[in-house]
């Protein structure tokens, strides 16, 4: 176990038995959260993220099981420890701001109440001291502590709910926060918003943190490390900077050149063609192959292994391999 | 705003109330006529005084004159209504309707609030034990003892614990409300009674009212436990015990709360039959024998009394529904 | 016709709704059949009371000498057609009102609506042995229509909720779109897509009007037919002490387990229909 690293992901596979056949969500995947920084997720919706998230405060939600692999936090699998260890292990160690924060809060219960409740679920400490904590957090991401303490969930708005996820999230001085897709559902002002307080609490808090997101140019402004993930698998790990200066997989490249940028001319913008993979029923090979310009005979017998393409960083496609450079 | 909803609510029960008053004087207009004629013949001659004198005698006695025109009879009605007098007994002359319900009345509610709680609370905790533990043995024998129980109307029930436990077995008394060598009043012994005779009659409410609980619970239960905010507070490191009684038993229990007086109400009203089979003396054991004798000034009175309980009841639970429910304020 | 044989061929597939149907059909076979079969005699053999059943009486005799078999058969006959033509008046009047209501809106709507919630507050089964009381019940027609008279108002409810969502779905928008007449959307659009709705609720509430009908003859308020089974529960208690005397339990006990029965199957083929009908539920 690396000291840099809260969290070390081992070989991780989790499955998800349907009718319909077995679909394998998280695909022998390893991943480090390096401490104080702003590692970012990037995929398409069902590309295995937020399972993979899940994973890490293993709540995989049925009928999703995790087959294979570890998580280890300085140095213990936290798959393999007891109930009890578990409950306190969750948001005291790991926390996460869930992509429905809308709907991640009690809405028979006022905000206040289930703060409490929260912190008493861990550690014994006196009701005023938790309201002050709880003040001091919604305060810092710009709320009023007096009345949103009180207020129900339907009583706040959108953004509002988001930001009462962020200071809930940091209830406990946990060493990780996840943040899935904190944005979605919300207007481009909020997100702005949203993602100024994320950054503050990022450098003034040094919080380390996973952010989850389907948009790799938002991801950009704050992650300092990028793994981009598709069909269950991380195809591309590396530092933000460096990947968008040059891309090692083809399906990378193509999320970078889809997406809107104010340097860009929009009509340059290309998407990926072709539509996201069928789980159920996965290309031979390389997954990403018959939505890839580049693929060859090799790309549909074999699958790519991880490779180290440069300095901390990982690429699984068969071009680096013949040590062929992108554009 | 909330004030304006109660007032809306509390205005929309009045009328119904007053529906509900002219529909039991449009009863009792059904009344055949030979009826009070008969006593009002038995009458003259018992006073010996004339027809019409008794005519006028009676009607002061029950508000109700047929030889009057329908306006002032209707006027006669409600005054007396409003004074609170629902009139006598046809049949006991010296009794009133009022004191029949004041006496019967807290059997009644009693039996059917104990009934009720019970039943209630055992389906929820069922229920969401059901919802919980899918797999377990406990959903496949609930949903066959709701088949069953369903399948049974409440009275057959009821004949049936007759059968089996107070003249099979003897365990259980087969009439009345209390031991008559018991001297009523606020002692063990007295409590002790009414307890051991409403046993059954609480039994049959419950055992055919558990089921429908359960299922409704569990549906509920159901749909919650798929909320993102279970989830979550598993996250947050919540104990199941927690969640399970304070998110899904709280969130799936709201709905149900307007059900409860829907059912209270089924209750007062399935009571005639339950409490004629266990002669227990309720509203509904009085308002059979009060159907059996032909009895209308008793028979409109129950039926007014129990129209505006179950109106009444309604209104609390809807009340109390938007008083618990943070969620229903903004909607109104 | 391929609708029919589509739709045994879903009740047949689930096995709940199969037996159900079963039940259901033995029913109505005692209720049709069975009287011509069996011949009833009423007249009172106290040398025969309270026989065993044995092959000349299969349920063996009652308190009067009887055959219980016998009675139940014609009983029935009387407790179907009961039901049967309840369910028909309710359905006739929830149905017309609740379609009217859920149509017109507006005021017409509103005063529906408010003589609905007044009859749903009036609990139900007090005001039905009030008018057994009032209106001495003489036959089954009689008799279907009192215990219809408060059972109508849920149904117009519910119906009136169902042409409401109906309403605003895309096909009959269309239809008011393309100028179809309003018969037209009403009858060949509207009505078949409550069908399913509707015979659940035939069912049901024929099932709730048996209830209430044997409770009625149970309390003596409709005593013109002795086979009835809630005449015979009545009798049962009241005349031969059929509750503690073990020699009328059968008496006692058929009527019930008949009762039960026919419930129980009623149960099974609603909940058959709803697959077989709706068409969110198949597949």
């Amino acid at each position: 176990m690396n000291e840099n690293n809260i969290i070390e992901i081992r070989d991780l596979s989790i499955e998800f038995k349907l009718r319909s056949g077995t679909i394998r969500a998280v695909d022998h995947v390893s991943l480090d959260i390096p401490k104080g920084k702003v590692t970012a997720l990037v995929g398409e919706s069902g590309s295995g993220k937020s399972t993979l998230a899940s994973a890490i405060l293993n709540i995989v939600s049925a009928p999703g099981t995790i087959k294979n692999g570890s998580i280890f936090l300085n140095g213990e699998d936290i798959l393999r420890y007891n109930a009890n260890r578990l409950r306190h292990y969750r948001w005291s160690d790991v926390s996460m701001v869930f992509q429905a924060a809308q709907n991640a809060l009690n809405p028979v219960m006022r905000i206040g109440e289930q703060m409490i409740e929260t912190v008493l679920a861990h550690k014994k400490m006196g009701k005023p001291e938790i309201i002050e904590k709880a003040s001091q957090l919604l305060d810092y991401v710009r709320l009023e502590p007096g009345r949103v303490l009180k207020a129900y969930p339907h009583e706040l708005s959108g953004g509002m709910k988001q930001r009462v996820m962020i200071a809930f999230s940091l209830l406990l001085d946990p060493q990780l926060v996840i943040l899935d897709e904190p944005t979605t559902a919300l207007d481009v002002i909020t997100q702005d918003y949203i993602f100024d307080i994320l950054l503050k609490v990022h450098k003034e808090m040094n919080i380390t943190m996973l952010l989850l997101s389907h948009d790799i140019s938002v991801v950009a402004r704050v992650a300092d490390r990028i793994g981009v993930m598709y069909a269950g698998k991380i195809v591309e790990l590396g530092e933000t900077f460096e990947m968008f200066e040059n891309a090692k997989h083809p399906y990378t490249a193509g999320l970078i050149q889809a997406a809107p940028s104010i340097l860009d001319d929009v009509s340059e913008n290309k998407s990926i063609k072709g539509s996201s993979p069928n789980l159920l029923n996965l290309p031979t090979g390389c997954a990403f192959h018959p939505r890839c310009e580049f693929s060859t005979d090799l790309c549909k017998l074999e699958q790519p292994r991880a490779i180290s393409v440069g300095k901390d960083r990982l690429a699984a496609c068969h071009l680096n391999e013949k040590g062929e450079m992108l554009a | 705003m909330t004030l304006v909803i109660v007032l809306k609510r509390i205005g929309m029960a009045f009328v119904t109330v007053c529906l509900a008053t002219v529909m039991t004087f449009i009863l009792l207009r059904l009344t055949p006529g030979n009826a009070i004629d008969g006593w009002a013949r038995d009458y003259a001659t018992q006073f010996g005084i004339t027809l019409e004198e008794a005519y006028r005698r009676i009607a002061a006695m029950i508000n109700y004159n047929p030889n009057e025109p329908l306006h002032e009879q209707f006027i006669r009605y409600i005054s007396g209504l409003l004074q609170g007098n629902l009139g006598v007994s046809m049949v006991y002359q010296q009794i009133t309707v009022n004191s029949i319900i004041a006496n019967a009345m807290p059997w009644t509610i009693f039996v059917a609030t104990i009934s009720l709680l019970i039943s209630f609370v055992i389906g929820m905790l069922l229920g969401v034990r059901m919802a919980w533990k899918r797999n377990s043995i406990l959903e496949p024998s609930v949903s066959l003892f709701t088949v069953i129980t369903s399948a049974i109307p409440d009275f057959i029930f009821a004949i049936l614990l007759l059968v089996v436990f107070a003249y099979g077995l003897d365990w259980f008394p087969v009439n009345g409300a209390y031991d008559p060598f018991v001297t009523p009043g606020f002692n063990i012994d007295f409590i002790v009674s009414v307890l051991y005779y409403a046993a059954m009659p609480i039994l049959t409410f419950v055992i055919t009212n558990i089921g429908g609980w359960a299922l409704m619970m569990k549906g509920n239960a159901v749909s919650i436990l798929g909320e993102d905010y279970i989830i979550a507070a598993k996250a947050r490191g919540i104990s199941d015990s927690v969640i399970m009684n304070r998110y899904v038993m709280k969130n799936a229990m709201l709905p149900m709360i307007t059900m409860l007086a829907v059912t209270f109400g089924g209750m007062l009203g399935g009571a005639t039959l339950i409490e004629n089979i266990f002669q227990y003396p309720g509203i509904g054991y009085f308002l059979g024998e009060a159907t059996r004798t032909r009895d209308y000034t008793v028979m409109q009175g129950i039926m007014l009394f129990l129209s505006v309980t179950m109106i009444v009841a309604n209104l609390i639970a809807d009340l109390v529904y938007s008083k618990l429910d943070p969620r229903i304020k903004v909607e109104g | 016709m391929r609708g029919m044989i589509d739709f045994f061929r879903i009740i047949c597939h689930n096995k709940r709704s199969f037996i159900g149907l079963i039940i259901l059909v033995i029913f109505i076979l005692m209720a049709t059949v069975g009287p011509f079969v069996f011949k009833l005699n009423m007249t009172v053999d106290y040398n025969n009371r309270y026989l065993t059943p044995s092959f000349e009486h299969w349920l063996g005799t009652d308190f009067a000498g009887r055959d219980t078999f016998i009675q139940l058969v014609h009983g029935s006959k009387e407790v179907l057609l009961v039901g049967l033509l309840a369910a028909f008046f309710t359905l006739f009047v929830g149905a017309l009102l609740g379609t009217i209501s859920g149509l017109v809106g507006g005021r017409l709507d509103a005063g529906i609506m408010l003589i609905t919630n007044l009859f749903l507050t009036i609990p139900s089964f007090p005001i039905l042995i009030i008018m057994a009381a009032i209106f001495s019940i003489r036959d089954p027609i009689s008799f279907a229509l009192v215990l219809s008279a408060w059972s109508w108002p849920g149904l117009t409810r519910a119906v009136r909720s169902q042409i409401i969502s109906l309403k605003e779905r895309d096909f009959i928008v269309i239809c008011k779109v393309m100028g179809m007449s309003k018969p037209h959307i009403i009858f060949k659009e509207l009505m078949p897509s409550i069908t399913s709705f509707l015979s659940i609720s035939f069912i049901m509430t024929m099932r709730g009007a048996i209830t209430g009908s044997v409770g009625i003859m149970m309390l003596g308020l409709a005593p013109y037919s002795p086979t009835n089974w809630g005449q015979m529960l009545n009798l049962a208690i009241s005349q031969t002490g059929g509750i503690f005397n073990p020699l009328g339990f059968i008496y006692l006990f058929s009527p019930i387990l008949c009762l039960a029965l026919f419930q129980l199957g009623s149960i099974f083929f609603a909940n058959g229909i709803d697959e077989a009908l709706n068409p969110r539920l198949r597949g």
